[in-house]
């Protein structure tokens, strides 16, 4: 086992860096070139802009490039003021000893940047994905265990509907729903806020945070409800139908100890495999809720980075969230491993 | 306890068979699937409509400054938008965009996934072991985000087939990420059939390759496939459409269901219809779609019949 | 067990709905009833108090609030000295024009009773240190007139000079205005350079205000500036800027009395905010912001207009039949909902207005002049052809790509398709595209639209900000300018009379400046290298008891901020 996880890194090593090359390489080929979100002004001065070139390094091949962004450049001589004469080192450190870069808006470094947003990201999205695993798994057991039910054809739809809806349509019709039309009964206000974590950050106040997080959480949560409760519904119904569990209700088990203690453990695995598989959205996938919910996330800072061709944000960002996927990928298969021994010895 | 009480407390069914050819077998029980059917007509009934787009009266285009901003009545069933344009027939142009789209999307993925799975099932060795980091590099990158970059760096680009604002373009670009579960598909089959025994048989017998391929491989693989094609179709809808609402997909003035909701964010909350009406489209395509997809693959699988269980 | 596990869910539902509806707070925070605190709103996080950098007007924003230029600008055009202790003129000896080299030196006296928040003076030295940091090479800025300086020499403590190498009417506003405010030398680390300086996030201040905190995404706290040369000013004690980054919970904001100023409102705002009874929406007095059609008179895709003029554009006649074609009142009156002011020439803003009779609308008089011009229609399918016209082979249709910028916002991309729409009733096609300004305006070397030439016909605003125009005509309509990345003449219109003029209105002599304008004004409404369209307007709504708020087109509101009362 050891072994194998040590194989999966060094192939995740590889695999970052050879996705690292293609990003890099995208990213710099735009015609627009790396500067093109400093045209926010209408006068871009020629001058500035071979000021800003020098600052920023893209005077220079883009391989070198390629390489001051991965290994730095404070072991090599640059040439400061453009006069042609290499005077002084570098200041970069490249991104193996965690130095993303600076953003080209705001010049503050690119991990300063995303460390202000990815933890409202993940209270958000963490918050999310538990509200709809609470949820899903009621609904799923019961929905497998009264198969053909009323109950179970009404959760069915539900889940195929949930599933189609559209997340970014569904925060409009919720924003529309809670905030432009219900009001609440008491003050004549908005029943809930159409965007923001708390009407005011510097005060904890547990209900504000609350009612800021209901829309965003709802909207985003029920996709994966849908999913989820499907998959749990169909997982426990495979389960439920193995010879195992006839075996104990033969042997006298009574009813809810044969459910919860073979038929749901073990409906459960592949349900937290995919959770496992599924870790990566918590990082970058609220993309629309951020948005709309004017939440000051991570995906925000990646769409707004989108727009004013901010690159080095993007390719912070999109390396990042790789090396995310690729992880959660090996936790997962780890994980189900280690919950299912009957793999193990394959 | 009885067999009978057990049945009763988790549904065991009783096992029946049937016997008939696959496409007619498949047929049958894809007719018997009432949410596949529904999903089928809804599909069809859209694809008309919008083939039938320009037989509207309004230009989706043209603006009528008198009438920003109507509300759904009888000469504008989905009432007009800011600048005066009937929203009903926007929507339907709209939607030849977005099934267009999705069409494109379903073909390029194929194009490119399935001879990947092909070359990596069949040769096996280092050619798959190519193919499958290949593959692995796609699937590690956040999809949804790399074709906002993509979509933002074409959209600057002069290269000759890449136009701006182009349908194809925005085909390639989500075509691109959606052709790895084909491959795998493919490959698959490619492998679980290599090493069977009645492709042994056929080979002693002198069977070729291509006569396996086609006889044996395809016919396994042919399932997956055309289910997992109907559910991409379904996913290319909700990415062009998540695109386009960003404003990284088709651009205005043509209109799309994207960016008809994008549109419509500035004021939907004194003109609800601007978001409700497009929102609901792209909400019946899908579930349409899916419930199709799910019609699809029960009807591939014989096993179905005989089990009426879990309906993944 | 489940049945349990239900109903405690259910409740706990019922529990957290029941109290949210109970305990619904305005939970925004609320002053000590004997301090006085406004609330200002703004859509995202300035990127730092240095607007060189990145000028995104926030930057602007809040740096008026703690840091003093030299001089600044009113509404009305006045310029009036801040640091200055007054303002250098050629009659009070301050301005020296030198007959020989064509250059000039500005000497600047300046006050010597500011102080940094630290209680050291701003003197002479650091307004060199602002200098040399702008200039440096590898980690400076660059500032309109900076090119015509040799140098900046101090006299003593509270004098210097600026030695200019040729005449820069432009002087007065070198160091201050909206942009440039004086930095500390004694704080500012200059190593680590003007674009990058940790003092342009943790600023020290003279002006009325001081930085007490910043919470990124959320709020930013000022406290009154105990040491403020003016005396008794600021009246108010603290400001706080709040980011709410959704419009319309800023103008709930406004009309529930939880925020005092929004920045920049948008003409839908101004007009749901027109009959709130404790919202106040004062436009500035004069517009900046034109918005303008630019034709490119050279074939799209390349700089030369003469060696490879536009098939379509380069013909006057069809310039004339676009203007003609443009409703502008229908335009400003449903998109900008009358917000905004018809304008159609450069020369509109005191002192310098010239008298220009206002073009017509009239399309058939617009496709007359097509006629004319030899494009018709000959194979009925909507758009013309050219049959006879002076500047395009036989049948080239009249067919081109119309661009804006997608940053503004809703109005401009439908007044976009409307232009279109016109413009196809009298047989011109044209095809929409919308790009991010910064992919429109980049350098020509990263691919910028503009530099290049790759384009058509192109819709944006720009205006000049203070009260001189003629560095803004220099980059638009200058020979030199029409070089890319050399200037902003991207029409590449070249006009040896006009040239003569624009270099003659480089004086000191005002009549003869005024003279000079009109004559180009002339000149420009009869060539028509650009269409200028309307004014934006320039609004900051507030609350009703927040006295003396300003808007004005030469900076941003907060310019006055010491000058804030409360009712």
């Amino acid at each position: 086992m050891g072994t194998y996880i040590l194989r999966r890194l060094i192939q995740t090593v590889g695999l970052l860096v050879l996705l690292s090359f293609l990003l890099f390489a995208l990213v710099n080929l735009a015609p627009g070139g790396p500067l093109a979100g400093q045209g926010q002004n209408r006068h871009t001065d020629p001058e500035k802009v071979e000021l800003l070139k020098r600052q920023l390094g893209l005077d220079k091949p883009l391989p070198t490039q390629y390489l001051i962004w991965l290994v730095g450049n404070d072991w090599m001589q640059i040439d400061k003021n453009g006069d042609g004469v290499l005077d002084s080192y570098g200041t970069r450190q490249g991104i193996f000893r965690g130095d993303f870069g600076f953003s080209f808006r705001t010049r503050q470094p690119v991990l300063t940047e995303i460390g202000q947003r990815l933890p409202n990201t993940i209270y958000l999205t963490t918050i999310t994905m538990a509200f709809a695993v609470l949820i899903a798994i009621p609904i799923g057991i019961l929905s497998a265990i009264r198969q053909y039910s009323a109950f179970d054809i009404t959760v069915t739809t539900f889940s195929f509907a949930g599933q189609a809806i559209p997340e970014f349509w569904l925060g409009l019709i919720m924003i529309l729903v809670f905030y432009a039309w219900l009001k609440n009964p008491f003050t004549g206000d908005p029943l809930l806020p159409s965007g923001g974590i708390a009407a005011n950050l510097g005060r904890f106040d547990l209900w504000d945070r609350v009612a800021h997080l209901i829309l965003p959480v709802l909207t985003g949560a029920l996709g994966w409800i849908a999913w989820y409760s499907r998959f749990l519904r169909s997982s426990m119904l495979d389960v439920v139908h193995q010879d195992y569990i006839r075996t104990a209700r033969a042997k006298g088990l009574p009813y809810g100890v044969v459910l919860y203690k073979h038929a749901l453990r073990n409906a459960l695995i592949p349900l937290i495999t995919l959770l496992a598989l599924d870790l990566p959205y918590i990082f970058g996938g609220a993309i629309f809720i951020e948005i709309l919910f004017s939440w000051p996330g991570m995906a925000r800072l990646y769409y707004q980075a989108a727009l004013d061709r901010d690159y080095p944000i993007l390719l912070a960002v999109l390396i990042i969230g790789a090396a995310f996927i690729i992880l959660s990928n090996l936790i997962a298969d780890i994980v189900y491993a280690y919950l299912d021994p009957r793999i193990r010895y394959e | 306890m009885n067999q009978s009480s057990l049945a009763n407390e988790f549904k065991t069914p009783v096992l029946t068979a049937e016997n008939t050819s696959m496409g007619a077998g498949v047929w049958k029980r894809f007719r018997k699937h009432p949410g596949a059917i529904f999903g089928f007509f809804v599909i069809l009934t859209l694809a008309i409509l919008t083939v039938l787009a320009p037989l509207s009266p309004y230009d989706p285009e043209a603006s009528s400054i008198s009438e920003r901003y109507k509300a759904p009545s009888l000469t504008h069933i989905m009432g007009t938008d800011a600048l005066g344009r009937d929203l009903f027939t926007r929507i339907l142009y709209g939607g030849r965009i977005s099934l267009t789209v999705g069409l494109l999307v379903v073909v390029i993925s194929m194009a490119i996934g399935i001879p990947i799975g092909a070359l990596a099932g069949y040769y096996g060795g280092w050619l798959d072991a190519i193919l499958m980091r290949l593959t692995d590099s796609f699937l590690s990158l956040p999809s949804f985000l790399v074709l906002i970059l993509l979509s933002a760096i074409l959209r600057e680009v002069e290269i000759p087939l890449f136009e701006r604002n182009n349908v194809l373009t925005i085909s390639l670009v989500i075509g691109v990420f959606g052709w790895t579960t084909f491959a795998r598909l493919i490959r698959a089959a490619f492998l679980t059939i290599r090493e069977t025994d009645f492709v042994s048989a056929s080979r002693a017998l002198g069977g070729s390759d291509l006569r396996i391929i086609l006889g044996h491989i395809l016919p396994n693989a042919i399932g997956p496939i055309i289910v997992e094609a109907t559910l991409e179709f379904g996913y290319a809808i909700i990415e062009e459409s998540g695109l386009s609402f960003l404003g990284f997909g088709i651009q205005p003035p043509t209109p799309s269901w994207g960016n008809l909701l994008s549109n419509a964010q500035e004021h939907f909350t004194k003109y609800p219809w601007l978001a409700v009406f497009p929102g609901l489209m792209i909400f019946f395509s899908i579930i349409s779609i899916n419930y199709i997809g799910d019609g699809l693959r029960d009807a591939f699988d014989p096993y179905k019949v005989l089990n009426k269980v879990g309906e993944v | 067990m489940l049945r349990s596990k239900n109903v405690s869910l259910v409740l706990l539902v019922v529990l957290i709905t029941a109290s949210l509806l109970g305990c619904q707070s305005n939970a925004t925070s609320v002053p000590a009833s004997d301090e006085k605190n406004i609330t200002i709103v703004i859509a995202e996080d300035p990127p730092s108090f240095n607007p060189i950098i990145a000028d995104t007007g926030y930057d602007a924003l809040v740096m008026e609030l703690v840091m003093l230029g030299l001089s600044d600008i009113d509404p009305d055009g006045n310029i009036f000295p801040e640091l200055a202790a007054e303002l250098p003129t050629a009659e009070n000896g301050g301005v020296v024009y030198d007959e020989a080299t064509g250059g000039m030196t500005v000497t600047w006296k300046m006050r010597q009773d500011v102080q940094w928040a630290d209680g050291e003076p701003v003197t002479a030295d650091d307004v060199i240190f602002t200098y040399d940091a702008i200039v440096n090479p590898e980690t400076g800025g660059w500032i309109p007139g900076i090119d015509y300086i040799d140098r900046v020499e101090k006299v003593d403590d509270y004098t210097f000079t600026v030695y200019y190498t040729s005449v820069y009417p432009g002087y007065l506003t070198q160091f201050g205005r909206e942009q440039v405010a004086i930095w500390p030398a004694h704080y500012c680390d200059a190593s680590q350079g003007f674009a990058a300086w940790d003092c342009a996030r943790q600023p020290l201040s003279d002006g009325p205000f001081v930085l007490k905190e910043w919470v990124n995404g959320d709020h930013m706290t000022f406290v009154r500036n105990e040491n403020y040369f003016e005396d008794g000013k600021p009246a108010l004690d603290t400001v706080t800027i709040r980011i709410v980054p959704d419009q319309s919970v800023r103008k709930t904001m406004l009309i529930n009395g939880d925020a005092d100023l929004d920045m920049w409102t948008t003409e839908a705002m101004i007009a749901d905010l027109q009959n709130q009874p404790n919202v106040s929406v004062d436009p500035s007095p004069t517009n900046r912001w034109v918005m303008r059609i630019f034709f490119n008179l050279a074939e799209k895709g390349t700089t030369d207009a003469a060696a490879t003029p536009h098939p379509i554009l380069s013909d006057l006649k069809v310039r004339q039949a676009i203007r003609a074609a443009i409703d502008v009142d229908t335009i400003s009156k449903e998109f900008f909902l009358g917000y905004a002011k018809p304008v159609w020439t450069e020369f509109f803003r005191p002192p310098y207005t010239c008298d220009i009779s206002r073009p017509k609308f009239d399309i058939a008089a617009a496709s007359a002049l097509l006629d004319e011009a030899g494009w018709t229609d000959t194979d009925g399918d909507g758009v013309r052809e050219c049959h006879g016209c002076a500047t395009a082979e036989e049948g080239y249709k009249m067919e081109m790509e119309f661009i804006t910028y997608s940053e503004f916002g809703e109005p401009l991309e439908l007044t976009q398709q409307f232009i279109a729409e016109q413009l196809g009733k009298i047989g011109i096609q044209l095809n929409l595209t919308v790009v991010e300004g910064s992919v429109l305006w980049a350098a020509a070397t990263d691919g910028g639209i503009e530099q290049n030439g790759n384009f058509d016909m192109d819709l944006w605003d720009d205006g000049y900000a203070g009260i001189d125009p003629t560095d803004f005509i220099y980059s638009y309509y200058s020979e030199t300018s029409a070089t890319p990345d050399m200037g902003y003449n991207f029409m590449r219109w070249i006009n040896a009379q006009f040239e003569e003029l624009l270099n003659g209105s480089y004086t000191l002599d005002e009549a003869q400046r005024q003279r000079n304008f009109c004559e180009m004004a002339q000149i420009l409404d009869q060539e028509l290298p650009q269409l200028l369209l309307f004014t934006v307007v320039n609004a900051d709504a507030h609350s009703a008891r927040l006295q003396n708020v300003r808007s004005t087109t030469n900076d941003l509101v907060t310019w006055n901020a010491a000058d804030w009362t409360l009712k």
